[in-house]
């Protein structure tokens, strides 16, 4: 009795500490992404220091921490510092400078030459093998230096790069570097440096063609009906697949470069009189501060640019889809593309975004909509289907058709494990087949489908290991969650999340679980659109596009979350549903010109 | 900055693992340690007085096995398991079961509570109980009164359904093709039992021998008093019952064709019913009027009967047998002195301060009730046919 009572006791107590501990955090959850930035760290450290009461501590672990960051940054600053001096005019001296920069390279090409009338001038061409095009560069750089030259006037004054430029060269990509860093720079960019001595300016020549691939149709957005072109890893090619879709003065593209070591081209694409100007600021302001070593693919500009880093789910979009980035940036979206991948970056990005498919504008938008309903279910499906499986069979028995309760049970009669570990099992070996299917070559990763098909679809079954009603819970999550390819890593961490909850708590757990993931879901934004634009803040023009698709026609307007300054403009004439006959002038007097003819 | 959200993660983590563990897995209970009830059989026995509970258990290994024998079913070739279990109370005999099961029952799929004859005639209010209280069972499971013992009905193996239970709840779910009896649930149950005047009705199941093989049969419906059996009543009695109620679905009515020669059979499509009490001078008249659409559904005769004069004469004829058939009822609850109707309760409702007084002799006024009995029968349509398939004859 006695101990009873004192069970009792720590009970209250323990609920007590944590419906305190639950306030904490949900008033955390509610101010985490609030604007300004001053007011929620203040928030969060508050809570911090009133929750653990190691304020001190961490605030010491703090300033250590902040102190090394800021030595660390000092020394880095005085490294950039070294190659900022210009180029003298002693190419002797300047070649030396360069090759000592490159500590004698292997791939580095320095060809001296002499040229101008009687050969009196001393030049010098540098360039890195491989990255130039050796053909373009003889025939349209070196000849015309070397031979051309010399029948011309003795009076013409070489040392001056301009002379050079205009008369002698016959390329277009070429720009005047003055400064050492420019220089180093387009170097390893793929120019060719001409170097003339006695000058203190240096031509830099761009030439010939990068190796790149050609334009394939994209393994990770197949289209049935559609344009099959997609992105490559050359990113001016990219650039101008959209411009080929967008043939307006308006589209703007924005170069920065990223990274001190990969020194990565990332352009900002966007239509100046559609895009939010505050949006296209704050992507400045993003991009600028990431200081990396290197930019190697899209997912690394993503992952230092999204609203949310410790959010399950992205904030930012990627395509490989030409058309799909063309329709974005016409909504009034920003287009970011990164040099040496096939994938664009484009933000902001809304939670629908994930269920619409370029496709389900160019079907009829009633097969479009059956179709998006679906990728809903689909993606609720892949999230929801064991835990519910878990939750009904563990808990809620009553809840079953007790026909279905009978099959249930009859397949489960062998089955050794509890329900949750039989689901986790199962979850884990798709898991394991979908990776090792993806990371093997095309011939093995097949075979390993085929195998794992069979041992877990038939032999465990068939053991006695797994229930049957399992493989048709799991697989038919496994189908599900690749209808929705935009949320298939935020939906595979929520699938166990909602099982471990679910084999927990039951029903209950997964509310729980769903109501965490609504609440979080509200308060995320994508550069300041909310991340549940249209149904949750509620905008009935954009419902148009979201559960059901409605006609192009009636899709007037643009999104009004993403384009904030000009929100009432219009993409398309408001009256253009198709009707045979129609009392239209315009339409009317073609008809009749049509007929005289 | 980041090394602050990192702890704010971390302790986020902790926060909802701890939720997790508090609530631990106290809910959790796996299939394969339930025995999944789906019929209930209560009987008594003589010797000892006690109370001889038998539960229909599925068996989760016959499906199994079936799949590969030829859908024979496993085993013995039942698919279920009648365990029963003695006990003083209807609790103690449910836990007492576990002594032979070695599972706990699980009653939340229970589809039938089948009582005995003789726990009939006792009377039902002690046994109910537990029925209405326990947490899983659902109000809405079917009560059935045995002809005999409930343990020997719940023996009698189907030849279509894997479970008697199963078998019994869809032969009573299916009454509404004839309207000769009604589903009865715990909860209507409950509700006729605590109204008072209002007698309460349950279907009555029978086992017939048909050569080799045991079949179910309802009967009819036992009418209970204050819980306790005091009569039966049979197909046609329960239908005229149902009229009055309005709950006839569909049903068979034959009348004679107008020529007498051979008979006319309808359909009944839809029936509407109004009951108004009216009380004058201490005299109680219920109003009752039907309205009743049926339709041709076969004849016997070579007469036409799709011309308007016969099928006004069947439309009388159809009406008098639902007249009859409420008369039949009236009469039979009126020999049972039992108000199957809920009359008591529709005077309630309109004469709440005369019932006062006349709520203590009611089953003596009951006696006196007059009915007044409007029926409007209508023959909508008459199917496919607009002649009957006969001979020609050349009218004059």
């Amino acid at each position: 009795m006695e101990a009873k009572g004192r069970f009792l006791c720590f009970h209250i107590l323990c609920c007590h500490c944590f419906d305190v501990v639950l306030s904490r955090v949900f008033s955390i959850f509610r101010d985490m992404n609030n604007f300004p930035m001053d007011e929620k760290n203040k928030q969060i450290k508050t809570a911090w220091e009133e929750l653990f009461m190691f304020g001190y501590i961490y605030r010491k672990i703090r300033y250590l921490s902040l102190k090394k960051k800021n030595e660390h940054m000092l020394e880095n600053d005085q490294q950039d510092r070294e190659y900022s001096e210009p180029i003298s005019s002693d190419l002797g001296k300047n070649l030396e400078v360069i090759k000592g920069i490159f500590r004698e390279s292997s791939d580095l090409a320095v060809h001296e030459f002499n040229f101008g009338h009687e050969r009196r001038f001393k030049g010098a061409l540098i360039f890195i093998d491989n990255l130039v095009n050796k053909e373009e560069i003889h025939k349209n750089i070196l000849q015309p230096l070397m031979y051309d030259s010399l029948l011309l006037k003795n009076d013409m004054d070489f040392t001056k790069i301009d002379t050079i430029r205009k008369s002698l060269i016959s390329m277009t990509d070429i720009s005047k570097e003055t400064l050492l860093s420019g220089l180093l720079d387009k170097l390893l960019a793929g120019a060719a440096i001409l170097m003339v001595d006695g000058s203190k300016e240096t031509l830099a020549i761009k030439s010939g063609k990068r190796d790149s691939r050609s334009i394939e149709e994209p393994g990770t957005e197949v289209v049935v009906r559609g344009p099959r072109e997609g992105f490559i890893e050359n990113v001016n090619v990219n650039i101008a697949l959209i411009r080929r879709k967008i043939k307006d003065t308006e589209l703007c593209v924005e170069k920065l470069v990223i990274g001190d070591k990969s020194k990565t081209d990332v352009y900002i694409v966007y239509i100046k009189s559609v895009a939010n100007p505050k949006l296209i600021e704050e992507i400045r302001t993003r991009l600028k501060r990431i200081k990396v070593e290197a930019i190697l693919e899209s997912g690394f500009i993503e992952q230092y640019i999204e609203d949310n880093p410790y959010s399950i789910f992205p904030t930012v979009s990627n395509s490989e889809k030409p058309d799909k980035v063309a329709a974005k940036i016409l909504e009034g979206r920003v287009a970011i593309f990164v040099d040496g991948t096939p994938f664009v970056l484009v933000v902001p990005m809304v939670f629908i975004e994930s269920f619409q498919s370029v496709e389900d504008y160019y079907a009829r938008p009633f097969f479009a909509s059956i179709i998006r309903l679906i990728r809903f279910l689909s993606f609720i499906i892949s999230t929801l289907g064991p835990a519910i499986y878990v939750a009904l069979t563990v808990f809620h028995q009553e809840l079953i058709p007790t026909q279905l309760l009978i099959s249930i049970a009859e397949g489960r009669d062998r089955v050794p494990f509890p329900a949750i570990l039989e689901a986790f099992l199962m979850l884990f070996a798709f898991d394991l087949l979908r990776e090792a299917g993806v990371r093997l070559p095309k011939p093995v990763g097949q075979t390993v489908g085929i195998v794992g098909a069979i041992v877990l679809g038939q032999a465990s079954v068939e053991a006695g290991l797994i229930s049957p009603i399992m493989v048709i819970v799991v697989s038919a999550t496994a189908i599900a969650s690749f209808a929705v390819p935009a949320q298939t890593d935020s939906g595979t961490v929520l699938r166990y999340i909602y099982l471990a909850l679910a084999g927990a708590a039951g029903g209950f757990g997964v509310m729980m679980g769903l109501l965490a993931t609504l609440m979080h879901l509200a308060s995320l934004r994508s550069f300041g659109t909310p991340y549940l634009w249209p149904v949750a803040p509620l905008d009935l023009s954009g419902l148009k596009d979201v559960f059901i698709r409605m006609p192009l026609w009636t899709m007037s307007e643009r999104p009004k979350a993403i384009i904030w300054s000009n929100r009432d403009s219009y993409n398309q004439s408001q009256d253009l549903m198709p009707s045979p006959y129609r009392n239209d002038n315009n339409d009317s007097n073609q008809r009749e010109q049509g007929r005289n003819d | 900055m980041i090394k602050k959200n990192s702890f704010l993660i971390i302790k986020l983590i902790i926060c909802f693992s701890m939720c997790i563990s508090l609530s631990g897995c106290s809910g959790a209970r796996e299939i394969n340690d339930l025995e999944i009830v789906i019929g209930m059989g209560v009987d008594k026995d003589k010797d000892t007085g006690d109370i001889l509970l038998t539960a229909q258990v599925v068996k989760k290994d016959a499906a199994v096995g079936g799949a590969g024998n030829g859908g024979g079913g496993g085993g013995d070739g039942k698919s279920f398991w009648n365990v029963s279990s003695n006990g003083k109370s209807i609790f103690d005999a449910v836990r007492q079961i576990t002594h032979k099961t070695g599972n706990r029952l699980f009653i939340s799929h229970n589809q039938v509570v089948i009582f005995g004859n003789d726990i009939a005639e006792e009377g039902l209010q002690e046994y109910i109980d537990f029925f209405l209280r326990a947490h899983e069972m659902r109000p809405t499971t079917m009560i059935l009164i045995a002809e005999k013992k409930a343990s020997e009905v719940l023996d009698a193996k189907p030849e279509t359904e894997k479970y008697p239970a199963m078998n019994i709840a869809k032969l009573v779910e299916t009454s509404g093709f004839t309207s000769h009896f009604f589903e009865v649930n715990m909860k209507d149950f409950a509700s006729c039992m605590m109204s008072g005047t209002t007698a309460s009705l349950a279907p009555s199941v029978s086992i017939v021998q048909e050569k080799d093989n045991k079949d179910i049969y309802v009967a009819g419906m036992v009418v209970f008093k204050n819980g306790k059996m005091v009569g039966k009543m049979n197909h046609d009695e329960v239908r005229g019952l149902l009229w009055v109620l309005g709950k006839v679905k569909s049903g068979v009515i034959i009348v004679p064709s107008p020529n007498k020669q051979g008979k006319a059979i309808l359909e009944i499509v839809k029936a509407k019913s109004k009951v108004k009490p009216e009380m004058k001078d201490g005299r109680i008249v219920m109003n009752i009027s039907i309205k009743e659409e049926s339709s041709l559904s076969e004849q016997t005769t070579t007469e036409n009967l799709a011309t308007d004069k016969a099928l006004e004469k069947l439309q009388e004829a159809s009406a008098e047998v639902i007249r009859q058939e409420i008369m039949a009822a009236f009469n039979k609850s009126r020999e049972l002195k039992a108000d199957i109707f809920g009359f008591g309760e529709m005077i309630h409702k309109k004469y709440h301060k005369e019932w006062k007084t006349i709520e203590d002799k009611w089953d003596e006024i009951y006696q006196t009730i007059e009915l007044k009995i409007e029926v409007d029968s209508k023959i909508i349509k008459t199917d496919l046919l607009k002649k009957p398939v006969s001979p020609i004859k050349k009218e004059k």
